[in-house]
């Protein structure tokens, strides 16, 4: 897998150097989205109803929230669009909540993947609403399988995201065997 | 049986609490002495301070959230609410250190799941024979721990552990290890496990329960969702401290008020990312580039396992049994030490730890109340080749944490696996997964055994978390080696003290929130003294 991204890193002729100065964490994929014309980073505004995900972001998500979380699709249409909703509430609540250098990060990162050729170079997938399952799993997988501290460090936060932001709401908890608060103290605490 | 909110009956007999962000225009509030945090230094300062007639104003930059705010009993609010950074999202500059600490008035301890251990025999004396700290040696220390201990009502667990915890109790035992009963700070407890998510009945004795209130009682003032800015100085005084409030809506964005704080004596008590955050922001004086250095965390790596028995680990008092069996084992300066606990274990948070996708996501889930998870506290601070990370300033003024991995925190961290997966099969585990990117579900210790070592020690593969933030204002008598002196004293402000975790000049060895509390307790017993001579 590492290998093939390399070869198609090679390919597309972007500064491969500045992907071996691993250990910077996000910065790095920044400095490559930075050198790129369109990439604006963080001048667009923020999807409706969202404090900072734009609509590439939702693009992004609203792809590999259902590769990520399998039980979405045990459910009814109407709750997945509900738990959906949710679950991009809960990302974008978490992101809007983290300090400016995080945020930094994270816009770089999301930026990276909204750039069409770039997301094609990096992840295999030309747009998030056409990919396939496969597509999307392969994406993930090659990431964080990758030598490359960056790629993996995007693979854990968009897994980290989607899975800690749809099994924080209570519609989720009984698929995973956790009844709720305790009855007893909620009962008490809630007369 | 109803559960009576301290705050909403104290304000209205009379405590002075203040909201910034419901104030409309600038302000000016004076006081002796100005206190700029309400965690576990900033609370027990407030108290002893008060007690001692001094005019208190406790300042907070997050919100006054109240036993009434808890009784949801939900991760997604708590994580919104309390934690800085919204919870498990906050991280260290790079990423690769997932960061859990509170934001709230009684700030982590508003959150933190109660442990309070005494700071280790050997770390006091570690401190005295290579720090240069004096006053807080074993005996010197053994009547603030008993004080604090009363105050707080600390004592081991006296109710049996949960299924979680005693797969830590089970496995030690087996093995022929040392565990013990963790001691809480709690009164009245319903063993419940929701400690994290703030309690919904006050009994955790944590300073928004205990210290502040009593605080308000002896007539303090508290100031919510104020972030301070800026200490003003000249001359080597402190001359007044600024502030931005805080806007209700989403805690962080200035409203455009601005306080002016005068008093006679500054405490900072930050915590050990923001006090240091504080005192660069401002340009104290640092002539030896000790300021935000030596930053102790703690680090944390965890091993998942599914029991056969039901462990619903996310029920029962979280934490009430530890091992220290690796944690003297080669001394205070040998190979890295490390404590074992055991986290608890909620959907939202366990399933971000398990770091799976798809299928395998789905099973673990699956097994989610057969669960057990064991964490490492890994002892940072202690040799020249662990010197924790930094914290700088991020553009907005906020503080930015470095921490850098050395091989001998890697070694620590390789071994914790080991010790982990072996305790947990000791234990009765069907299988045993550390959290990192490559390792698989193991079903034996054998197999653990001789997969663990081959993992790749590197950053990004390897799930790290810190819950304890620990120095970056070191005390010690030595001005070139620290930034305040042993009683918190800065070496250069005469009227500033430091009291919180930031002083401390190693990580403790243990959960470090009775740590916070004796040692200020003792310093600004000092301090009262000092002020009112």
């Amino acid at each position: 897998m590492d290998r093939k991204l390399d070869s198609m890193v090679d390919a597309a002729g972007l500064p491969r150097r500045d992907f071996l100065k691993v250990g910077l964490g996000l910065s790095l994929a920044v400095t490559l989205a930075g050198a790129l014309p369109g990439c604006s980073g963080g001048t667009k505004a923020p999807a409706p109803d969202l404090a900072f995900l734009q609509p590439g972001d939702v693009a992004l998500f609203s792809a590999i929230i259902p590769v990520v979380v399998l039980d979405l699709g045990t459910r009814s249409t109407a709750e997945q669009q509900q738990l959906l909703r949710q679950t991009l509430a809960n990302i974008d609540g978490t992101c809007a909540g983290l300090d400016a250098h995080s945020r930094g990060e994270l816009r770089k990162l999301f930026d990276l993947l909204a750039i069409g050729t770039l997301r094609y170079v990096l992840t295999g997938v030309g747009r998030w609403n056409e990919a396939s399952s496969e597509q999307l799993e392969a994406f993930l997988e090659r990431w964080r399988a990758s030598r490359f501290a960056t790629l993996n460090a995007g693979g854990n936060v968009l897994v980290r995201l989607v899975a800690g932001s749809y099994y924080v709401i209570p519609a989720t908890f009984a698929s995973v065997g956790y009844p709720g608060p305790l009855e007893a103290m909620f009962k008490a605490v809630n007369a | 049986m109803s559960f009576p909110d301290l705050y909403t009956e104290g304000i209205a007999s009379g405590w002075k609490v203040i909201d910034a962000a419901r104030l409309t225009g600038a302000r000016t509030l004076e006081a002796d002495v100005a206190i700029i945090g309400s965690g576990a230094g900033g609370g027990v300062a407030a108290e002893i301070l008060s007690q001692a007639g001094l005019k208190v104003l406790l300042i907070e930059e997050g919100p006054l959230k109240t036993s009434a705010d808890f009784k949801d009993m939900q991760e997604a609010r708590a994580y919104r609410e309390l934690y800085q950074g919204g919870g498990p999202g906050k991280a260290t500059s790079d990423g690769a250190i997932t960061i859990l600490q509170g934001r709230s008035v009684g700030g982590s301890t508003t959150v933190n799941w109660t442990s309070s251990f005494r700071t280790p025999e050997p770390t006091l004396q570690h401190w005295a024979a290579e720090r240069e700290v004096t006053g807080h040696s074993v005996e010197q220390m053994k009547p603030w721990f008993d004080q604090m201990e009363q105050r707080l009502n600390v004592a081991p667990w006296g109710t049996a552990p949960n299924a979680n915890n005693s797969v830590l109790q089970r496995g030690c035992d087996k093995l022929g290890w040392e565990s013990h009963v963790i001691p809480r700070n709690v009164k009245g407890c319903w063993n419940s496990g929701y400690c994290g998510f703030g309690c919904p009945v006050n009994a955790k004795q944590s300073m928004l329960v205990s210290t502040i209130p009593a605080a308000l009682k002896n007539g303090a003032t508290l100031v919510h969702r104020l972030r301070v800015r800026e200490l003003q100085h000249a001359n080597d005084q402190i001359t007044a401290a600024i502030g931005d409030a805080l806007n209700a809506k989403d805690g962080s964005t200035p409203t455009g008020v601005s306080v002016t704080i005068r008093a006679r004596h500054f405490v900072a008590a930050g915590g050990a990312l923001n006090t240091p955050a504080l005192l660069l922001r401002s340009k104290l004086p640092d002539p030896n580039q000790r300021l935000g250095k030596r930053t102790l965390i703690h680090p944390v790596v965890l091993a998942t396992a599914v029991m056969p028995e039901r462990i619903e680990a996310f029920y029962g008092a979280p934490q009430s049994i530890a091992s220290d069996h690796f944690q003297w084992k080669n001394g205070a300066t040998g190979a890295m030490g490390y404590k074992l606990e055991v986290p608890p274990i909620f959907p939202g948070i366990g399933s971000a730890v398990f770091n799976l996708y798809g299928r395998e996501l789905q099973q673990g889930m699956a097994d989610f109340p057969h669960a057990n998870a064991v964490l490492a506290l890994l002892r940072d601070g202690f040799v020249p080749q662990s010197e924790g990370g930094s914290v700088r300033l991020g553009d907005d003024g906020n503080p930015v944490l470095d921490y850098d991995i050395s091989d001998y925190v890697w070694d620590g961290v390789k071994r914790a696996w080991l010790s982990m997966a072996e305790l947990q099969f000791a234990a009765g585990a069907k299988a045993v997964r550390v959290a990192h990117l490559d390792a698989a579900a193991y079903t034996s210790w054998a197999d653990a055994k001789k997969a663990i070592p081959a993992l790749a020690l590197k950053k990004f593969r390897t799930t790290l978390f810190t819950a304890h933030l620990m120095g970056g204002c070191a005390m010690s008598q030595n001005a070139q080696r620290g930034v305040v002196d042993s009683q918190g004293a800065h070496h250069q402000i005469a009227n500033l003290s430091v009291l919180d975790g930031s002083v401390f000049p190693t990580s403790i060895g243990a959960n470090p929130q009775l740590s916070i509390y004796a040692l200020t307790a003792q310093n600004a017993t000092a301090l009262a003294q000092r002020l009112r001579g």
